[in-house]
């Protein structure tokens, strides 16, 4: 890297998204989940833009991050994932599916932030209890729901993936 | 009535949509990228009163990638008017919003300037750079006294910052008070609150120069009115101008209004002749987006020693923030309407002002004024039941309207001005409320709160029951047309997250005799749509399924027509017309059919909440042990889907009750502009909502529906509430709707939680 960049010249961010390598390009500046709608992942959702809501929720390296609290250079070099990767094909997973069957959304804008959340947490902590997941999805804000469905769907989901990993 | 599948009414039919959603491929607003897209950003108050001298945009135009900035001065003097001309006043309409602000600004988040740049990070770069010169005034700020005289005004042109004055009377005040062995007399406030749906708003406009059309991106819920809206100040006949509804990422009643950015990004395109983006920030949203709720009321309420409720007087103050908005006055119509509630008063005198102040414009957020009107009268009637030393329960059930009663109405008497008649047409509120308190299990729920309490527990049980009118005209309609593929309805009515396609789709293949997958349910264009009056006052699944009902029935007509035989006699199936000959006529041939459904007045309903809490006396946090609500929704059409609504609404109001507060400081500056200050619940606080649903059959429509959008959030204020004080004790006297962790410490030791002139000091 060398010299100063003029403000909003954009560097290429070259990022592995859904395994897929990608040639971005980007200013230094522009967010992780900005760079990432621009290629196309609009399930990316910016609900509050400062890390509270969790709408924009990926996953980095099998980990869930907020994607709008980081920058799209910070993500070269990294596996990120978004709520595509979930689908089977045309079908819906068994989180997503989990979530139909729970009623575990409404509008739908904060479901793939929470979709990510609880696949990356139940990654990280397949055998967590009903109290751990519950203060995860506490992470993420739902205003349609009640978020009691969420945390049914991922129960659902803890036992359908302990079955057939 | 028999189709393939047997009654679709009633049953809970998968959500359409849902893959869509679950897959990330919905296209929300700001998913659309069209060729040559810029993006706006707009310029806001920093004051929240202070003269307008000046708006300097040279160093903004100069910043590469600036197309344009733009100030009152560029566009037409134009106020954007009032939707919904409930008890309008000469008044209200001097207090009208420019699109951007002319001479004064009177809120923080008003806008001021626009700018518009090929990058959304460079026009929010620019906006930084426009010079808003502000020389300050004293701001207004508290509700009660906003209208006094001597007060800055908001507004040269009114003598005052009040812009109706509504009263009611029914019945002999003074003998039903005279009569009273107790009154109670409090001061109640409800607190400002933000409907804050996950997705802010948004808009994509775009003129095509060659047709002549603009079309608006982004619009929900009232897309006609905004149609209409845009024409006139844009000059483009109504047939120009596209209003297209996109996924929407919650409503609750503040998304899809006309704002003034819809007047001014469609302005923009049209100016600048190439597509124009904007999304509002978070920030914005929380500053720009009509807020809710907040008010005063000096309420006493006159008994007998035995409980029986005489009669009450409420002296109110009704804030609408610094302008009238689309849904006009309202913020003061709708309490007053709900404010007797369900029991059988003697007499009761109301007066209610609708006052400004320096804060962001108020309108409706969900269950509007039937929420706040809910808490003050229902907090009232547990303050006079602990006076009474009776179980509030049976205080509530003895002074309920009764069944042999309806239909019944509470007719304004003399001196009265401003409103209209309260009627209930129908129901049963005592047995509704016995089946509430049964589902609630309330007798165990009282032995509970014993128990905790012999272990030195603070433990509280909490209900409030309300009527909530619904349902509102005054009419929509609906083209049904059949074809070889299928059903397609028509509607002008919109889509807010809630799953309305859902169920009129249900009511369509229920009444044609079809495939509930062969109906599609449209309204998303306004160019496809003839009219109709939006989604809101829980009127979607009434109206339009009714107006489905009467186009089915004129299909009925126009098919026995051609078969020569009555219309009763005919039989629809999968797309077919049989008369009682055998003869069959396919539908598709008989074209588009219009169906119609006009309703006067408001469809009312009884409904509650119940409500049991514990509270934690070293730092004042709630804890919701059960909630329930009961609704007589007259006909479920998809249960699912209204559990989903009911349950959401009230998951909403805890959240309102508990956490959630816009608060303001002595300046005028908003405390609650980011998620991490506006605390909305999330899974570690909320509790599973229990639901009574209630079906008493409505006559004022066909189908029997009743109102269930919004009905889970009316009793939630109030029922956590008196939960609160129940568990506090020693005539906790509670009286804010809000029961932060902050006011509940308070209360426990024996502070207000109220202070000064009435507004809640700041949470430390």
């Amino acid at each position: 890297m060398a010299g100063w960049l003029a403000p909003d010249e954009s560097v290429a961010v070259n990022l592995t998204v859904n395994g897929e390598a990608r040639q971005a390009h980007a200013p230094p500046r522009r967010t992780l989940a900005d760079a990432l709608r621009e290629e196309g992942f609009t399930s990316v959702h910016l609900g509050c833009e400062h890390g509270v809501c969790g709408a924009c929720t990926v996953l980095i390296d099998g980990a869930p991050v907020r994607s709008c609290l980081m920058l799209a250079v910070q993500g070269r070099g990294h596996a990120i994932e978004t709520v595509e990767s979930l689908c089977d094909g045309d079908d819906l997973g068994a989180l997503q599916q989990a979530f139909d069957d729970n009623d575990a959304l409404q509008c739908g804008f904060c479901t793939p932030g929470f979709l990510m959340l609880i696949e990356g947490f139940l990654r990280l902590e397949p055998e967590a209890s009903r109290q751990q997941i519950v203060e995860a999805v506490s992470s993420n804000l739902c205003r349609c729901t009640g978020a009691v469905g969420i945390v049914q769907a991922a129960l659902d989901f803890q036992s359908t993936r302990r079955r057939s990993p | 009535m028999t189709t393939a599948h047997g009654p679709l009414i009633g049953v809970s039919a998968p959500r359409r949509k849902n893959l869509e959603l679950l897959a990330g491929k919905a296209t929300y607003v700001a998913d659309i990228g069209l060729e040559g897209q810029a993006y706006a950003r707009v310029v806001r108050s920093s004051s929240a009163h202070a003269r307008l001298l000046g708006v300097d945009c040279s160093d903004a135009l100069r910043v590469p990638g600036v197309l344009d900035v733009i100030t009152a001065a560029d566009i037409d003097d134009i106020r954007i008017p009032i939707r919904l001309p409930f008890a309008e006043s000469p008044e209200a309409n001097r207090a009208l919003q420019a699109p951007l602000a002319r001479d004064v600004v009177r809120y923080v988040g008003e806008p001021v300037a626009v700018v518009v740049a090929t990058d959304p990070y460079v026009a929010e770069d620019a906006a930084e750079l426009v010079l808003v010169d502000l020389e300050e005034m004293d701001p207004v700020v508290d509700t009660a006294t906003a209208g006094e005289p001597g007060r800055p005004r908001l507004h040269s042109s009114l003598g005052s910052n009040t812009v109706n004055q509504l009263a009611f009377r029914y019945g002999d005040i003074d003998a039903a008070f005279a009569e009273a062995d107790i009154v109670v007399r409090r001061r109640l406030r409800v607190h400002r609150l933000a409907a804050a749906p996950m997705e802010t708003r948004g808009l994509v406009a775009d003129y095509d120069r060659n047709s002549g059309v603009l079309t608006l991106w982004g619009g929900a819920k009232v897309k006609h009115f905004t149609r209409s809206l845009l024409a006139r100040v844009l000059g483009l006949e109504p047939d120009k101008v596209r209003v297209v509804e996109v996924e929407v990422g919650g409503g609750f009643g503040t998304r899809g209004e006309p704002y003034p950015e819809d007047v001014l990004i469609a302005w923009l395109a049209r100016r600048l002749e190439r597509p124009v983006q904007w999304i509002e920030d978070r920030w914005e949203h929380m500053v720009a987006t009509n807020h809710a709720r907040e008010q005063e009321h000096d309420i006493e309420l006159a008994a007998t020693a035995e409980g029986q409720m005489l009669g009450f007087r409420v002296r109110g103050w009704c804030d609408h923030g610094a302008y009238i908005r689309t849904q006009g006055l309202l913020p003061v119509v709708l309490p007053m309407l709900h404010m007797p509630g369900p029991y059988q008063w003697q007499a009761f005198s109301m007066d209610l002002d609708a006052v400004l102040t320096n804060r962001t414009p108020v309108g409706t957020y969900r269950g509007p004024g039937m929420t706040e009107a809910t808490f003050v009268r229902e907090r009232m009637v547990d303050i006079l039941a602990a006076e009474l030393h009776m179980d509030p329960a049976d205080l509530r059930r003895r002074n309920l309207i009764p069944a042999e009663s309806m239909p019944f109405v509470f007719n304004p008497g003399p001196g009265s001005s401003g409103v209209m008649p309260i009627a209930y047409q129908s129901g049963d509120f005592v047995e509704s409320f016995d089946e509430m308190l049964a589902a609630a299990d309330y007798h165990e729920l009282r032995a509970g709160r014993q128990r905790a309490r012999s272990r030195d527990g603070k433990a509280g049980v909490g209900m409030a029951v309300y009527i909530e009118f619904a349902a509102v005209g005054p009419f929509e309609e609906v083209d049904i047309i059949c074809d070889g593929r299928g059903v397609t309805v028509r509607a002008g009515v919109g889509s807010v997250g809630q799953g309305v396609e859902t169920a009129l789709a249900q009511i369509a293949a229920e009444l044609l005799g079809a495939e509930l997958e062969d109906v599609s349910v449209e309204f998303h264009d306004t160019a496809e749509i003839p009219q109709g009056f939006g989604a809101f006052a829980s009127r979607s699944t009434v109206l339009v399924g009714n107006a489905i009902a009467a186009a089915v029935n004129e299909i009925r007509i126009k098919s026995a027509e051609l078969l020569g035989c009555g219309p009763d006699g005919i039989e629809l199936h999968r797309g077919n017309a049989t008369g009682p000959d055998g003869r069959t006529v396919p539908l598709a041939e008989l074209g588009g059919v219009r169906g119609r459904f006009d309703k006067d007045g408001l469809t009312a309903s009884f409904g509650g909440a119940v409500c049991s809490a514990s509270v934690d006396p070293a730092d004042g946090r709630v804890r919701l042990d059960r909630f329930l609500v009961a609704h007589d929704v007259g006909r479920a059409v998809n249960p699912r889907l209204l559990r989903g609504q009911l349950a959401g609404a009230a998951s909403q109001g805890i959240g309102g009750a508990l956490f959630e507060e816009l608060a303001y400081d002595d300046n005028g500056q908003p405390l609650s502009v980011t998620l991490a200050d506006y605390m909305m619940p999330t899974a570690a606080e909320l509790t599973p909502v229990d639901l009574a649903v209630i079906e008493h059959g409505s006559p004022s429509n066909p189908l029997g529906i009743k109102g269930g959008g919004e009905a889970g959030m009316v009793g939630s204020l109030g029922a956590v509430v008196n939960a609160v004080a129940d568990a506090i004790g020693d005539g906790a006297d509670l009286l804010s709707s809000s029961v932060s962790p902050a006011r509940v410490w308070r209360a426990l030791n024996h502070q207000s939680s109220l202070d000064g002139a009435g507004r809640p000091a700041m949470e430390t």
